[in-house]
């Protein structure tokens, strides 16, 4: 008991001193910082189960943290479309050997928000610039009313525009090609008209909750909530360089598995 | 030891798809293996570190494992120091997941140092994908 009440005292301490969420001078709040995706087991992969559990003491990966953002909620699986199956079958068999990331190739939208990587974002009054360790990517997001050019060309990442619904950021994503994987909750082989809607907001001083909304007609039966997760603030971090194409020894070791597949395709059952 | 594997097994089967390729088609994660050995090499490289022992068995034969492990980007975050954490002639005991083509290598997941540190040095198996 002698140690309860100040063990409590602290805790109230340290929420009382946790600084308000920032707002810019139009009154939105701020976005700007170092951030890392993947909610809390996503921060408790990249920079390790102990950094994690002092950077947020009140988060676990399996309670899903705080912030409503329940990683441990039960996630709605991918609705796929009947004839997708069996491709999502040789993709499972072959071990996902033929996932695009695998080549370094950028992994669009919404899987670079989780990986193991930090995100940097900029907020000005007509733009939120996201700037990602992973593969170097970068996303400049309108937040003036611009639409979607016409001109669009198909593309990894996709073409971003955003607008504030209250306190929250909502993102528009179009415009992708169809030669990555979605990465996301198991889910992987996507077309060109995927539909990407993410929506960001700053809960508290070190919590971005971030939803998504996934659509393709050509694979999907109906739209999909993702699971919701939540991005970390990173105080003290800096974005590295991550060069991924020079020294990816992994690549010439799947050409040389390549060549015998019954080292790693999955036996019939 | 099953009882270990089974719980890697069924963390990395929850494990949303964190790293940038596939573990499982390059490593096996029904084999695991733990090797003492003398550092040899270490390659700080993106996208994901390298490192070498000598490993001598019980009779006096030496033989050269190559070991793959986390980014340097993300080691640095966990608290590893380059030229410091591992370093050439250090003595360690690497736990880790041995490769599908045969060779001597594997994919590391956790070091124990001479004075009985453990240091996590790569993810769990199955991470990326297809377990």
């Amino acid at each position: 008991m002698k140690y309860l009440i100040p063990a409590l005292l602290c805790v109230s301490l340290a929420m009382a001193q946790k600084p308000p969420v920032p707002k810019t001078a139009d009154g939105k709040p701020d976005l700007s910082g170092i951030w890392q995706g993947g909610g809390a087991a996503g921060l408790a992969f990249a920079i390790g189960a102990d950094n994690a559990k002092a950077a947020r003491p009140d988060s676990s990966p399996a309670q899903g943290g705080r912030g409503g953002a329940g990683n441990a909620a039960r996630p709605e699986p991918a609705p796929y479309q009947d004839w997708v199956q069996p491709k999502l079958k040789e993709i499972r068999d072959r071990r996902s050997i033929d996932d695009p990331s695998g080549r370094c190739l950028l992994v669009g939208v919404p899987r670079i928000t989780s990986m193991p990587l930090p995100i940097k974002i900029v907020q000005t009054k007509d733009e939120v610039i996201f700037m990602y360790e992973t593969f170097h990517a970068f996303r400049v997001i309108p937040t003036d009313g611009r639409k979607h050019p016409d001109d669009m060309d198909p593309s990894f990442m996709g073409d971003s525009v955003g607008h504030w619904e209250g306190d929250t950021l909502v993102v528009d994503v179009a415009g992708f090609n169809d030669k990555t994987w979605l990465g996301v909750g198991g889910a992987s082989i996507h077309s060109d008209a995927l539909h990407v809607v993410e929506r960001y907001r700053r809960v508290d001083y070190d919590t971005i909750t971030y939803e998504v909304m996934i659509e393709d007609p050509k694979v999907f039966t109906k739209s999909w909530n993702t699971a919701p997760s939540f991005l970390s603030l990173r105080p003290g971090e800096r974005l590295r360089e991550y060069e991924c194409i020079a020294d990816n020894q992994d690549l010439l070791r799947f050409e040389e598995l390549l060549k015998t597949p019954s080292l790693f395709v999955r036996p019939p059952q | 030891m099953r009882i270990l594997f089974f719980l890697a097994t069924m963390i990395a089967a929850v494990t949303p798809s964190f790293a940038h390729h596939s573990f499982a088609a390059e490593y096996d994660g029904e084999k695991p293996i733990t090797l003492k050995g003398v550092v040899t090499k270490v390659e700080w490289e993106n996208p994901h570190m390298h490192f070498y022992l000598d490993v001598t068995d019980e009779k006096g034969k030496v033989e050269e494992w190559k070991f793959e492990g986390f980014p340097p980007n993300m080691l640095v975050r966990q608290g590893w120091k380059r030229d410091v954490t591992l370093k050439i002639g250090d003595t360690v005991t690497v736990f880790a997941w041995k490769a599908r083509n045969g060779l001597n290598q594997a994919h590391s997941r956790e070091i124990t140092t001479a004075d009985g540190k453990k240091i996590l040095s790569g993810p769990p198996a199955g991470t990326g994908g297809g377990n």
